[in-house]
């Protein structure tokens, strides 16, 4: 299993006869048996002795009250988790595992990053099928945090987004549907389907606010507040903000998806072949039409 | 696939990067050359590099003349038994199907006249003979036809079922490497001497990485049956264990640890270990 295996074990082995087909245990209490025998296999008095009282008693269930209303039901109560199952959900990610990922050259950082690239890493994924509409950025590990990234993520605190403006990075909340998270996540499945790209819808009314705010990052935002709260929150972190004009990574760094785009440098309305390593692009100008953004 | 690990490998830090380093096995022609010369291979962080002789099947005598360096995660991992023995019943159950089959009252062929009047006879009432009280009739909660047994194991578990194989068998002298399989005749005494000789076997396994083996060995192997020849993708636990001895060949060695260190590595492992599905592609 290891490599660091103990040389005592093996040497054990020496010793012994040979292993065979025939000599071959497995571990003890490994195989559970998770039935009630019935009949002549164990259908006796199932540990609860023999007769009266205590084999035929049956105790009614915590709260019960013999047909009363029962306590905790007497009275309305505010319902903390009501309608939680209809929520978007943000699985987090903290800065220290994607620092780690960078490390590790998990992730490359000379391209922008995207939901795409952060479940191809095979260390975080999400489920859309579970509610889950992309991951949030938390900002654990953001006085660790050192690279310098164009990130797109679809949730981010104030304090994240401080750690990665004050390293030199770009970060962009954007809003993903269902069916373009399904792409996303999984570019290949999709491009083998021999579908055109969607175009990627807007967000839903409750999240509209969020994605076009500046302070937020959103990808609705305007541009000039962007960099307007760019600057407001590196005087409130105490930070100089590094000028990305001066950048060598000026143009990795200003990459941005278009508001209807799914992937970075793929349009919506394009198929593409991954056999033939072609892309088809629509030529009808009512289909260019529909796939404008 | 070598290139796909390699360039895996590089991706990672430099610390890692040694401590995974891959096998550099001599090839067939510098064996000789370099034999005496040759500095023994690094294999970065790892302590306990496993050794074997690379002996010949060209003379009846061992003239083992040079050492192999083997990987110690493939062929010094810690020996689960519990993992070998998990593989053995699941290498025998998923082709098992149990054909037993009992009949249900419906199917017995009898006749279905009631065996007796309903009174008057001072016996029991009846309506039909294939009832399972009486003898002949059918039976109940019997094996019905058709049963398979198939399941798959988890895939790391398979995986690790082939390195803990491995591993003990080096340990307890059962695994033999040799240059390659090329026999000077087709005389199966000779094999037979050979294997005698050098307290091999009985039984004994010879891996190659290619499925087309050399002729004199095919030949030789035909007339006997208790040894026989497998090529390195049909390397499985049950038949390692079936055969006493196992013989892999210089070519074989790096084949296994190439593919075996793949997949021990891969990025993707929770891809590879997902529930397996009937419909499952690769």
């Amino acid at each position: 299993m290891t490599s660091f295996t103990n040389k005592n074990i093996l040497n054990l082995l020496r010793n012994l006869p040979r292993i065979s087909i025939s000599n071959l245990k497995n571990n003890d209490g490994a195989v559970k048996k998770n039935q009630r025998g019935r009949a002549q296999h164990g259908g006796d008095k199932h540990g609860h002795g023999n007769k009266g009282s205590k084999a035929r008693q049956n105790f009614m269930r915590p709260g019960y009250e013999t047909g009363n209303n029962p306590f905790y039901m007497r009275f309305p109560r505010e319902q903390y988790y009501k309608d939680h199952h209809t929520k978007r959900q943000y699985p987090p990610l903290s800065l220290n595992s994607l620092q780690k990922m960078i490390d590790l050259n998990r992730i490359d950082i000379t391209k922008p990053i995207d939901l795409s690239v952060l479940c191809n890493t095979g260390l975080y994924s999400i489920k859309p099928e579970d509610k889950h509409f992309g991951v949030n950025l938390i900002d654990e590990g953001a006085d660790m945090f050192k690279a310098k990234i164009n990130i797109e993520v679809q949730w981010a605190s104030e304090s994240t987004i401080a750690a990665i403006e004050r390293n030199g990075g770009v970060i962009t909340t954007s809003f993903f549907d269902v069916n373009s998270l399904y792409i996303l996540i999984n570019p290949k499945k999709f491009f083998q389907r021999g579908e055109a790209i969607p175009r990627r819808m807007i967000p839903p009314e409750d999240a509209i606010l969020y994605y076009s705010s500046a302070a937020n990052r959103g990808y609705l935002a305007d541009p000039e507040k962007i960099s307007w709260e760019r600057f407001v929150l590196s005087q409130k972190y105490g930070y100089k903000l590094p000028k990305i004009e001066d950048d060598p990574d000026y143009e990795m760094l200003i990459s941005r998806k278009d508001q209807r785009q799914i992937f970075y440098g793929l349009e919506p309305g394009w198929v593409i072949n991954l056999k033939d390593k072609v892309i088809l692009k629509p030529i009808d100008p009512q289909l260019k039409e529909f796939y404008k953004s | 696939m070598l290139n796909c690990l390699s360039r895996q490998i590089r991706a990672l830090p430099f610390t890692f990067t040694a401590s995974c380093r891959l096998s550099t096995l001599p090839t067939l022609e510098n064996i000789e050359s370099t034999e005496i010369e040759e500095p023994p291979l690094i294999y970065g962080g790892y302590t306990n590099v496993r050794q074997a002789w690379v002996s010949n099947l060209d003379t009846t005598k061992d003239n083992s003349s040079a050492i192999i360096d083997l990987h110690p995660q493939v062929f010094g991992s810690r020996p689960r038994i519990d993992i070998i023995h998990e593989n053995v019943v699941w290498q025998r159950k998923y082709r098992y199907v149990s054909y037993a089959n009992t009949k249900v009252t419906a199917e017995v062929c009898m006749s279905g006249k009631k065996p007796w009047p309903q009174k008057g006879q001072g016996r029991a009432r009846h309506g039909t003979r294939r009832s399972p009280l009486f003898k002949g009739g059918s039976v109940i909660h019997g094996p019905r036809s058709h049963k398979t047994h198939f399941y798959m194991l988890p895939f790391y578990k398979r995986v690790y079922g082939l390195t803990s194989t491995l591993s003990v068998k080096l340990i307890q002298d059962d695994l033999h490497i040799v240059k390659n399989l090329d026999l000077p005749s087709d005389d199966p005494e000779y094999i037979k001497n050979l294997v005698d000789s050098r307290l091999w076997g009985p039984s004994v396994l010879f891996i190659d990485d290619t499925d087309t083996m050399p002729r004199n060995i095919s030949l030789a192997l035909n007339e006997i049956k208790h040894m026989n020849l497998m090529p390195v993708y049909g390397l499985n636990v049950y038949s390692m264990l079936k055969y006493e001895t196992l013989v892999l060949t210089v070519a074989a060695v790096k084949k296994i640890q190439e593919r075996l260190l793949y997949q021990l590595h891969r990025p993707d492992c929770n891809y590879a270990n997902r529930k397996f599905q009937l419909n499952q592609q690769n």
